[in-house]
């Protein structure tokens, strides 16, 4: 999505910039040296210069949280969690009313946002995920013995690692979720903030810190902006000298400028720039009360952040009949406009692009469409899909002989396919696998999670690690 | 080329206008419209005070928007949504200016499947006259489809994606004659040298090759260049539409999983062979301008591929010196990403011996027909009366009032000499416009030699878990 599509607030550069504060190794700093202007609105805000040789730990430190148990860290994280209601925290509060000027999701979201945001701080989330990455988690708090088939005895450590983590812009709150990975990790965490994120962060961070100031967690975490790209910045700290991993939450430029400077010892796990789809079989379209149904599913599934998150659906493959199917799209529009948790009944109309290739399937006669180009649901039905990426709460609903033929359409960008029954999984999730999907769920439940998954075909706090190995080898091995 | 003899002849402009036709019954349709066109003629053209032609504008405009309503498709489209029947003021057209990326709207997949019926039906929904005419019978890739529909009087503009799709743009013959007349008109007032077929003209940038830039090329060199000299053409293939649209469909390919290894190196020896005509090119010629470099010169080029050519003359031990003071040049602005040293334009003037007050540079878009020479003493590019320059919001659906000071926005325009294609457009380029006088003395609207796309301001700071596959395939 480019930034051209949100509205502009006029005022907005009138006004004075906003402060942005920083937060280094437990510490909030602040200060105006450096003026900018955010990426999706337009909003101007001073930020702190950023003290790079307080920013990097030295490698000759050992990680703040090497010695602190997994089990303490997760206690610590859910104690803070607890704290991070912004009707009830002033940090919360004021990095709400800023974060409203800065991004383009409306206000009601971004407040349902922040309200579910300790989700991923509770016990069971922590838990389960520590479990699933790493099988026995004993390895995060110490060295575990092993001996080989040969009786060679060796311990194996998870040992932390220094990361930066490029937070995503387009979804505020979401912080919270990258603080929790560094944390388990025991990682030194840089959190680089995005333009229309810069609140958020340091916010939870500042909260963290009053329930315990001196606590490693609270130690371990920094977070900074700086204009995604800044050379001066990027080429000085992305150095395997300084950092082991770059977690990155998306794609596009700010990916391009970080692979220019990955090489041995410094490493990317991206959460990669992701599409998701829908596939509705046969069976939606045979009675009105289930077209009801499948339609209010569809729609929560493609308005996820007001389509602006990549768990959102953009592509809805269907087969059946077609009166039914056209049913289903008139009241797929209908649903697309409804007030929800994480999406509001308007959002930014659809950008230009849209507008004229959708115009131009229609002077074609190659689509039937339902609704306008007003941010308020547009569902457009073809029998390939479009060209475009349908963003802004459109959704282009391709018509196919049978959903077998809508795995030519996934790719290696497919992240999350609804599946519409979720019986009929069974039979395509190898081709769905094999064409790059990662995700099959059911219809209406993009946004919900099995505990303990993997995400983007990955378990990422095991990738996150320094495997670090101690070996008493006497026989066997190689030479 | 036929369509610029008018231009080769004498310069004689009668510019007999295809807006004069009588509609309705009730008034002379193209009045205002050929009012504004004629100003081409005056001496006035890029001087005559905004006031003096606002109400006429908005008047061309509605006489524009009646004549083309019952026959572009998407306008009727537009206008049908935005429930406009007659435009009284700018604010009314602004809802009818097209993106420039409409004219990128054909579905891709017709390039690759070689459908040109639907191509053709496409292209039909924003043309003024009926493409109905065309046959296609046998034709194989994308160049034959535009060489059938220049044959049916239908010359296409395409403007170079770099990644990725082509702006197709419909134009007519009249189009074409405009355009190079418009050229010499804007070159001999931005640069104050009159066309009197004295010089040698080179040329020295890779233009794709269109019917409406060839035009223009040889409109240039029959107003400036020597008679029987022709003009020294850039050598290098040229890049056609066909050989964008191959690359737009192998990304395409790979993108969707479908192309197969064996592909990318075949590719890939094209662009090296085509990189390495690039390379020879440069020799070539640095070689043919230092042969006549005693001679009055004119280069056509763009920074970047001039500054190739003037780097090798000097590595060749030419310089300043060794060329007469008489030469001028038209190179066009923006360096499309290519990184230069600070100074390269003075580089290249030291080169050539070039008063940079001889030089010509312009303004203007594929977009639309009519170019805006830059003034000598200002600096800055003026609008002459028969472009209309609307300053929209960055989002491009307010016009921005126009009052005394600069006003900065996205630049759109309504180009009233455009008859193949709606002209009303809007760029994907951030302006800085004053409709007062300008340092100059001309009273024209003028534009600050600033212009930026927004896409470069908004460089590299986006990041969303949310994307597309385009992320996955690396350039070609």
């Amino acid at each position: 999505m480019s930034g051209e599509t949100t509205p502009e607030r006029a005022d907005a550069s009138t006004q004075a910039p906003i402060p942005v504060a920083f937060f280094v190794r437990g510490k909030v700093v602040a200060g105006d040296a450096v003026r900018h202007r955010s990426r999706d609105l337009g909003v101007d805000f001073a930020t702190p210069e950023i003290d790079l040789n307080a920013l990097v730990t030295p490698r000759s430190e050992l990680p703040p949280l090497l010695d602190v148990p997994v089990k303490e860290i997760i206690d610590f994280l859910v104690e803070c969690g607890e704290r991070m209601d912004f009707e009830t925290n002033p940090y919360m509060q004021e990095a709400l009313e800023h974060t409203v000027k800065v991004n383009p999701l409306p206000r009601r979201v971004i407040e349902n946002l922040f309200r579910s945001a300790k989700q991923y701080v509770s016990r069971e989330m922590l838990t389960t995920s520590v479990e699933a990455n790493f099988g026995n988690p004993a390895v995060l708090d110490g060295w575990v013995e092993r001996t080989d088939v040969y009786g060679n005895k060796g311990a194996l450590r998870a040992f932390p690692p220094r990361m930066v983590h490029m937070l995503a812009g387009n979804a505020p709150a979401n912080a919270l979720h990258s603080i929790a990975q560094g944390a388990l990790v025991k990682a030194i965490n840089v959190f680089k903030m995005p333009s229309s994120d810069l609140f958020t962060c340091v916010a939870m961070l500042r909260t963290m810190a009053d329930v315990d100031p001196e606590h490693p967690v609270v130690k371990s975490m920094s977070a900074v902006y700086w204009k995604g790209g800044d050379e001066r910045i990027e080429r000085t700290i992305y150095r395997p000298q300084y950092f082991d991993r770059i977690a990155a939450w998306g794609g596009g430029e700010a990916i391009n400028n970080v692979i220019k400077y990955l090489g041995p010892g410094i490493q990317l796990i991206s959460f990669d720039p992701k599409t998701s789809i829908s596939m509705i079989g046969a069976e939606g379209f045979q009675s009105d009360a289930v077209i009801d149904e499948i339609a209010e599913l569809a729609a929560a599934d493609a308005t996820v952040f007001n389509q602006d998150a990549c768990l959102a659906s953009r592509f809805m493959f269907v087969e059946g009949e077609r009166k039914g199917i056209e049913k289903f799209c008139a009241k797929l529009q209908e649903r697309l406009a409804v007030d929800r948790f994480s999406a509001s009944a308007d959002s930014p109309p659809p950008p230009s692009d849209i507008r004229n290739e959708v115009e131009t399937l229609q002077l074609m006669d190659d689509a039937q469409t339902w609704g306008r180009f007003d941010g308020r649901g547009l569902v457009v039905l073809t029998e390939e899909p479009v060209g475009f990426h349908p963003t802004n709460k459109t959704v282009n609903v391709v018509h196919v002989k049978s959903l077998d033929d809508a795995v030519k359409y996934v790719n290696v960008a497919t992240q999350t396919i609804g599946m519409y029954p979720l019986e009929r999984s069974t039979a395509l999730r190898e081709p769905l696998a094999s064409a790059g999907g990662q995700r099959v769920v059911r219809l209406g439940a993009a946004a919900k999670i099995v505990l303990g998954g993997a995400h983007d075909a990955m378990f990422p706090l095991q990738r996150f690690v320094h495997w670090m190995s101690v070996e008493d080898a006497t026989s066997g091995g190689l030479y | 080329l036929e369509s610029c003899e008018a231009v080769r002849s004498g310069f004689i402009f009668a510019w007999i206008s295809p807006s004069s036709r009588l509609a309705g019954g009730e008034y002379f349709m193209g009045q205002a419209v050929d009012t504004l066109l004629e100003y081409i003629s005056r001496e006035d053209a890029y001087t005559i005070p905004y006031a003096d032609v606002r109400q006429l504008q908005v008047a061309a405009i509605n006489e524009r928007f009646q004549e083309r309503i019952g026959k572009i498709k998407l306008l009727a489209l537009r206008a049908k949504e935005a429930e406009i029947t007659e435009i009284k003021r700018l604010e009314d057209v602004v809802p009818l200016l097209l993106p420039h990326t409409a004219y990128k709207s054909y579905p891709e997949s017709v390039l690759i499947e070689k459908r040109w019926d639907r191509l053709t039906k496409w292209l039909d929904t924003v043309a003024t006259y009926p493409v109905d005419n065309v046959n296609l019978d046998g034709v194989d890739d994308i160049d034959d489809w535009v060489e059938r529909l220049a044959q049916a009087g239908h010359p296409v503009g395409c403007s170079s994606g770099t990644t990725g799709k082509s702006a197709i743009l419909v134009a007519s013959r009249g189009d074409n004659d405009w355009v190079c007349k418009d050229y010499v008109v804007a070159a001999a007032w931005g640069s104050g040298v009159k066309p009197a077929q004295d010089r040698e003209v080179f040329g020295t940038a890779v233009v794709i090759a269109t019917v409406r830039n060839e035009a223009i090329g040889d409109a240039l060199a029959a107003a400036y260049g020597v008679p029987g000299k022709g003009r020294f053409p850039y050598p290098v293939p040229p890049i056609t539409v066909g050989s964008i649209a191959r690359m737009v469909a192998l990304r395409k390919a790979i993108a969707d999983g479908t192309a197969k290894p064996g592909d990318i190196p075949e590719y890939e020896a094209t662009s090296a062979a085509r990189q390495k005509a690039m390379d020879d090119a440069v020799g070539i010629c640095a070689d043919a301008l230092i042969e006549a470099r005693p001679r009055s010169i004119f280069i056509i080029g763009m920074w970047a591929s001039t500054y190739k050519v003037a780097e090798e003359i000097r590595n060749r031990g030419y310089c300043g010196k060794d060329f007469t003071g008489d030469n001028t040049c038209y190179i066009a602005g923006g360096l499309k990403g290519a990184k230069l040293p600070d100074d390269y334009r003075e580089y290249i003037y030291e080169t050539f011996n070039l008063d940079p007050a001889r030089n010509f540079q312009m303004y203007g878009m594929q977009e639309i027909g009519s170019s805006m020479p830059r003034c000598r003493e200002g600096g800055r590019y003026h609008i002459p009366p028969w472009l209309v320059c609307l300053p929209l919001n960055k989002a491009g659906d307010e016009l921005l009032p126009i009052g005394e000071s600069e006003i900065e926005g996205r630049a759109a325009f309504f180009d009233l000499s455009l008859d193949g294609r709606w002209g009303g457009v809007i760029s994907g380029d951030r302006i800085r416009v004053d409709f007062g006088p300008c340092k100059c003395g001309a009273h024209t609207p003028s534009i600050r030699d600033d212009v930026v796309r927004y896409s470069d301001l908004e460089g590299d700071d986006k990041i969303s878990c949310a994307g597309t596959v385009d992320a996955y395939v690396r350039r070609l």
